[in-house]
C-alpha cells in the first residue's frame, strides 16, 4: 500500500494527542505519515501544568514551502485537527486547497474542536464557511456539528460548497440522543454521499450505539479521526464496516487505558491525566486488527 | 513491559531523521517514547532544498519544565543524536543530570554525531562539549570510527588499535560501546565494513565477568542513506534493554534490523529507473513498510566474540 498522508496537529512530548494520537497508528497500518506540529507542548492542557511553543501561520508556511520547493507535496490524505488561531486555521485550508490542486483526488479530513473553553468562537465562522467547504471527511460531535449545520437535521445536511468531490462523509461521534440500550450508551451516527459515474447521488447511513464510559479521555478523538481515515481508506463504499472498526478500535484502546489507569491510582482514587494517558503502544494488536465490538445498523 | 524512553533529537515533516527515525520503531517494539523535538524541518539537509525552525536552549528548557512541574520526569532510558548548538547540548547534560538524580538507573544511550570520512559536520566546539561533559554521561555510546578518534585523540588502523580506543571511551564514562563503522579491512573482502562493540560491565555483584568484545563484518551498501545512525542508535536501546549482558545479541539483532529496512530501502528507490541514481526523497528509510523485521529481526550477521582482554 502506497498511502501518504500529511497530518498537522499538536506534538506534545508526553502522552497521546494530536500528532501523537495519529501517528503511530496509522503507520502501524502502514500508511506513511509527514507531520507538521502545529505547537509542541510538554503534555496536553488537562494536566496541572503544561509549557512550550507553539507555530505561527508563517512559520506553517515555510515549512510547506520547504516540501514544495522539493516537488513532494503529493498527498493522497490530509489529516488536520485541533487549532486556536484564526490565522494559521486559513493558512491550513489554503494548503489543502493547494494540496488539492496537486492531487484532485486527495481526501481531506477536518476534525474540528470548538468546544468554548478550547477554542475562542470567532473560530467558528472560519470552520464553517472555509474549512468544512474544503473537507471531505469530518467526525462532529453534536455540539459541533450543531454549529457547523446548514439546516436542523443533524444527520443528513452538511454540504460541501463545492459539489465536485465525489464522496462526502460526516460521522457524528457522539450525541445525547437516546440510545435503544439504555443510557449507559451513546448514539453516534454516520453519513455518506457518493456521486455515481452517471450523476447520480447516493447515500448511505449508519447509526451505532457506543459504550459510554465514565472518564475523560483526551486524544481520543484525534485517534478516531486518524482510524476513520484509515478504515474509510480500506473501506471506500461501506460506511458501516469502516465505522465498526473505527469504534471498535476506540473500544480497545479505551479499556485497556481504564484497567491500566485504575491500576496505578489505587482502589477508590480517581486517575490523574498522566495515568489516564490512552495506551496506545500496547494496544498494537487491536490497532492493527480491531475485533468488532460495535455494529452499526444501516438506516434509511 | 513499562520502559519510558525520552528522546531528544529533530523532526522532519518528510522522511525518516532523527525523531522520526527512533520513536515509531521504538514504539513498535513496545516502548512508551517521550520525544522533544530540535528542530523542525520539513526534510533532511540532504534535499534539494530544506525550510525550518529551530528549538533554543531556553526553549528545551521550558519543555523539560513542564514535565517537571507534573512530576512525570521519570525515564528509564535517554536518547540523544545529532546536535549543532553548545548551549542546547549543555542544556541537554543539565537534564541528563537531573533524570539521573531522579533514577539512578537511568541508561542513557549518546550518538556522538560530530561527523564522518574526515570530516566534521558540527562545529568544532562541539567536540570538548562532548569529551568532557557528555560522553561522561553516557552509558551506551555508538560513536563511528571518526567520532572515536576525535573523541580519545588516537588513530585507528588495526583491530589492536579498535580494542584500545574503546577501553579508553570506557574510561570516559560508557560501559558499552560500539563502532559503528570502520575502515579496517575484512576478512570477507571488500565489500564488506568491520564494526566492534565492547561492554565492560563494572558492577556485577557475584563476581562473574560478562565483559564482552565483538566484532562484525557487515555488507557495505552502495549508496548514502540518511537516518540510518538514528535508528542504529534506538535500536541499540532496545535490544540492550533485551540483552543487557549480551552484546553480542544485541548488536546482531541491530545491525540484522539495519539491513532488513536498507534493503527494502535500495529494492524501492530502484524505481528512479535503470541506470538513474535515486534521490534524497526516493532512498528515504522504507520504515513503516519494514514493521516485522523491526519486531523480530532474521539474523543476517553473527559477531565474533573477541578474545577478552585482561585487567
Amino acid at each position: 500500500m502506497e498511502c501518504r498522508v500529511l497530518s498537522i496537529q499538536s506534538h506534545v512530548v508526553r502522552g497521546y494527542v494530536g500528532n501523537k494520537s495519529a501517528s503511530f497508528p496509522l503507520q502501524l497500518l502502514g500508511f506513511e505519515v509527514d507531520s507538521i506540529n502545529s505547537v509542541q507542548f510538554s503534555n496536553h492542557t488537562g494536566y496541572s501544568h503544561w509549557k512550550g511553543q507553539v507555530l505561527t501561520a508563517d512559520e506553517l508556511h515555510v515549512l510547506y514551502e520547504g516540501i514544495k520547493l522539493n516537488n513532494v507535496h503529493h498527498y493522497d490524505y490530509v489529516l488536520t485537527g485541533y487549532t486556536r488561531d484564526t490565522s494559521f486555521l486559513e493558512m491550513v485550508v489554503d494548503i489543502v486547497q493547494e494540496l488539492k490542486r496537486a492531487n484532485p483526488n486527495l481526501v481531506s479530513l477536518c476534525d474540528s474542536n470548538l468546544f468554548p473553553q478550547y477554542v475562542p468562537q470567532n473560530l467558528y465562522p472560519v470552520y464553517k464557511n472555509k474549512v468544512v467547504p474544503v473537507a471531505d471527511i469530518i467526525t462532529p460531535n453534536q455540539f459541533e456539528a450543531e454549529v457547523l449545520a446548514v439546516k436542523e437535521d443533524l444527520v443528513s445536511l452538511l454540504f460541501p460548497a463545492s459539489y465536485l468531490c465525489i464522496s462526502y462523509t460526516v460521522v457524528i461521534t457522539s450525541s445525547d440522543l437516546p440510545s435503544r440500550l439504555g443510557d449507559r450508551f451513546l448514539v453516534s451516527l454516520g453519513s455518506q454521499r457518493h456521486v455515481r459515474p452517471d450523476g447520480s447521488r447516493t447515500t448511505e447511513r449508519v447509526r451505532l450505539e457506543v459504550p459510554k464510559v465514565d472518564a475523560v479521555f483526551v486524544g481520543t478523538g484525534d485517534l478516531f479521526a486518524a482510524m476513520l481515515l484509515a478504515w474509510t481508506h480500506h473501506y471506500p463504499n461501506d460506511l458501516k464496516t469502516a465505522c465498526e472498526k473505527t469504534f471498535s478500535v476506540m473500544h480497545h484502546v479505551i479499556q485497556r487505558t481504564i484497567s491500566y489507569a485504575h491500576e496505578l491510582a489505587g482502589p477508590g482514587r480517581r486517575p490523574s491525566p498522566p495515568q489516564l494517558e490512552l495506551r496506545m503502544v500496547q494496544s498494537k494488536a487491536d490497532i492493527e486488527d480491531p475485533a468488532i465490538v460495535t455494529e452499526a445498523t444501516v438506516i434509511s | 513491559m513499562e520502559c519510558r524512553v525520552l528522546s531528544i533529537q529533530s523532526h522532519v515533516v518528510r522522511g525518516y531523521v532523527g525523531n522520526k527515525s527512533a520513536a515509531f520503531p521504538l514504539q513498535v517494539l513496545g516502548f512508551e517514547v517521550d520525544s522533544i523535538n530540535s528542530v523542525q524541518f520539513s526534510n533532511h539537509t540532504g534535499y534539494a532544498h530544506w525550510k525550518g525552525q529551530v528549538l533554543t536552549a531556553e526553549e528545551l528548557n521550558v519543555l523539560y519544565d513542564g514535565i517537571k512541574l507534573n512530576n512525570v520526569n521519570h525515564y528509564d532510558y535517554i536518547l540523544t543524536g545529532y546536535s549543532r548548538d553548545i548551549s542546547f547540548l549543555e542544556t541537554v547534560v543539565d537534564i541528563i543530570k537531573e533524570l539521573k538524580k531522579a533514577n539512578p538507573s537511568l541508561v542513557y544511550v549518546c550518538d556522538p554525531v560530530m561527523g564522518d570520512q574526515g570530516a566534521m559536520y558540527v562545529p568544532e566546539n562541539l567536540l570538548p562539549v562532548y569529551k568532557d561533559k557528555v560522553v561522561p554521561l553516557a552509558d551506551i555510546l555508538t560513536p563511528n570510527q571518526f567520532e572515536a578518534q576525535l573523541l580519545t585523540g588516537r588513530k585507528i588502523n588495526t583491530e589492536e588499535d579498535a580494542i584500545e580506543v574503546m577501553d579508553l571511551l570506557h574510561k570516559m564514562g560508557p560501559e558499552t560501546v560500539v563502532l559503528t563503522s570502520t575502515d579496517l579491512p575484512s576478512k570477507q573482502g571488500d565489500q564488506f565494513l568491520v564494526a566492534l562493540g565492547s561492554q565492560k560491565i563494572s558492577k556485577v555483584s557475584d563476581g562473574t565477568n560478562t565483559d564482552q568484545k565483538i566484532c562484525m563484518d557487515i555488507p557495505k551498501i552502495d549508496a548514502v542513506f540518511v537516518g540510518t545512525g538514528d535508528l542504529f542508535a534506538a535500536m541499540m536501546l532496545a535490544w540492550t534493554h533485551h540483552h543487557p549482558k549480551d552484546l553480542k545479541t544485541a548488536c546482531e539483532k541491530t545491525v540484522s534490523v539495519m539491513h532488513h529496512v536498507i534493503k527494502r530501502t535500495i529494492t524501492y528507490a530502484k524505481m528512479a529507473g535503470p541506470g538513474k541514481r535515486p534521490t534524497p526523497a526516493q532512498l528515504e528509510l522504507r520504515m513503516v513498510q519494514s514493521k516485522a523485521d523491526i519486531e523480530n529481526p532474521a539474523i543476517v550477521v553473527e559477531a565474533k566474540l573477541l578474545q577478552k582482554s585482561s585487567h
